[in-house]
């Protein structure tokens, strides 16, 4: 009988090892830590150019609102006819460059002219002598000695640091070749400024 | 039977009663104490001291109003303290919450590394790399490790792309996971 019961006994204790043994089946954990490491923000600058007419100070930014390029009508002085082939008679006009540009570092900028177009008027494109120099100020933009070293239709360049200014001047004259029948046309002439980071 | 015979059976008869009535016995037995002495846990701790934004002139930097362009690079250089002790102890260090440039797109990159400070003299000894294979092991004194993040803003980002873009890094941090120890239990 006692033995019985004892048998008994031990075959319940038993199985409830085993139970005990596959409940405990799993993954296990070792000990971990971590620590933050703040290292903050990082924010890219803006790349913002302004333009300025020498005449009007009528300002812009090189790239409206919507990403596209910006154009600025400048202003000619002295107003009035140009008479073909007299250096004398030349109009002017400028345009101040600034790098407006808020990054951290050194942010220096390389403003090039290229080639200009005659977008209205073209029948004087063949007569336009159009010279294109760069200035330290835009009081140089009205004088002819400025332009004395200046080939027509070459290109010019300017490296602006940040927060600083340059200038572009501009003469337009007519060749002494220009047709008569041309005279009295107004032309329109665009000039390309492109701007990069050097 | 006579009287003897009777008493001595009915005295037997009792005496067997009473030995077959169960009870305890005692035997000899001793105990002694075991002076098995003290189970010390080992440690496992990390920290990290304040870190220092730097440009590529060396220049130290305020990362909330530095404000970066193509070709930029800023380093993050701080100092971890890891705290190891256990006989069997072993773990790895690995960079938490790595993130991608993600205001910046693929126009640039950022990259944590780890490395054992160099060691002074002529000439300065560099430090030893810390990869996430690389096993550290216990130390009498705290071990001291060199973190340094990289932002590159890459110089081939043309146009107008990424300009005022921004991407917060503060996810970034470290993690020390213990290695299991050989032959160690699964409980």
């Amino acid at each position: 009988m006692k033995s019985t019961r004892t048998l008994k006994a031990a075959g319940l204790v038993l199985i409830a090892v085993v139970l005990g043994m596959l409940t405990v089946q799993g993954s296990y954990a070792l000990w971990n830590t971590s620590t933050g490491a703040n290292l903050g923000t990082v924010q890219a600058a803006s790349f913002q150019v302004d333009l300025a007419d020498a005449v009007t100070g009528q300002h812009t930014n090189m790239t409206t609102a919507n990403g596209t390029a910006a154009t600025l009508a400048l202003t000619t002085m002295p107003a009035g006819v140009i008479i073909p082939g007299d250096s004398t008679s030349a109009t002017y006009a400028g345009v101040q460059v600034t790098n407006l540009s808020d990054a951290g570092g050194d942010f220096t900028i390389r403003a090039t002219t290229s080639a200009p177009v005659v977008r209205t008027g073209s029948s004087l494109a063949g007569s336009l002598v159009i010279k294109v120099v760069t200035a330290t100020t835009l009081a140089q933009c009205s004088q002819a000695d400025t332009f004395k070293n200046a080939v027509p239709n070459a290109p010019a360049a300017v490296d602006i640091s940040k927060g600083a200014t340059g200038a572009f001047c501009f003469q337009i004259t007519l060749d002494a070749s220009m047709p008569a029948n041309l005279s009295g046309q107004t032309a329109q002439i665009a000039i390309p400024i492109t701007v990069n980071q050097l | 039977m006579n009287k003897f015979a009777k008493g001595a059976i009915a005295t037997g008869v009792g005496v067997i009663l009473l030995v077959g009535g169960g009870g305890t016995l005692a035997t000899w037995n001793q105990t002694n104490t075991a002076s098995m002495g003290s189970v010390v846990a080992g440690n496992l701790n990390l920290s990290s001291a304040a870190g220092v934004w730097t440009n590529a002139a060396g220049t130290v930097v305020n990362v909330a109003s530095y404000k970066v362009v193509p070709g930029d690079v800023l380093t993050y250089k701080q100092t971890l303290t890891v705290t190891l002790t256990g006989d069997l102890m072993t773990a790895k260090l690995s960079v938490d919450g790595a993130t991608a440039a993600n205001g910046f797109d693929t126009n640039a990159t950022v990259a944590t590394t780890f490395a054992t400070p160099d060691k002074p003299g002529t000439p300065v000894v560099p430090g030893t790399a810390v990869t996430t294979d690389t096993v550290l092991l216990p130390t009498t004194t705290p071990q001291v490790i060199n973190a340094t993040t990289t932002f590159t803003f890459k110089k081939s980002t043309t146009a107008q792309v990424a300009t005022n873009a921004s991407v917060n890094l503060n996810a970034i941090g470290y993690r020390l996971d213990q290695q299991a120890p050989v032959n160690s239990n699964n409980l």
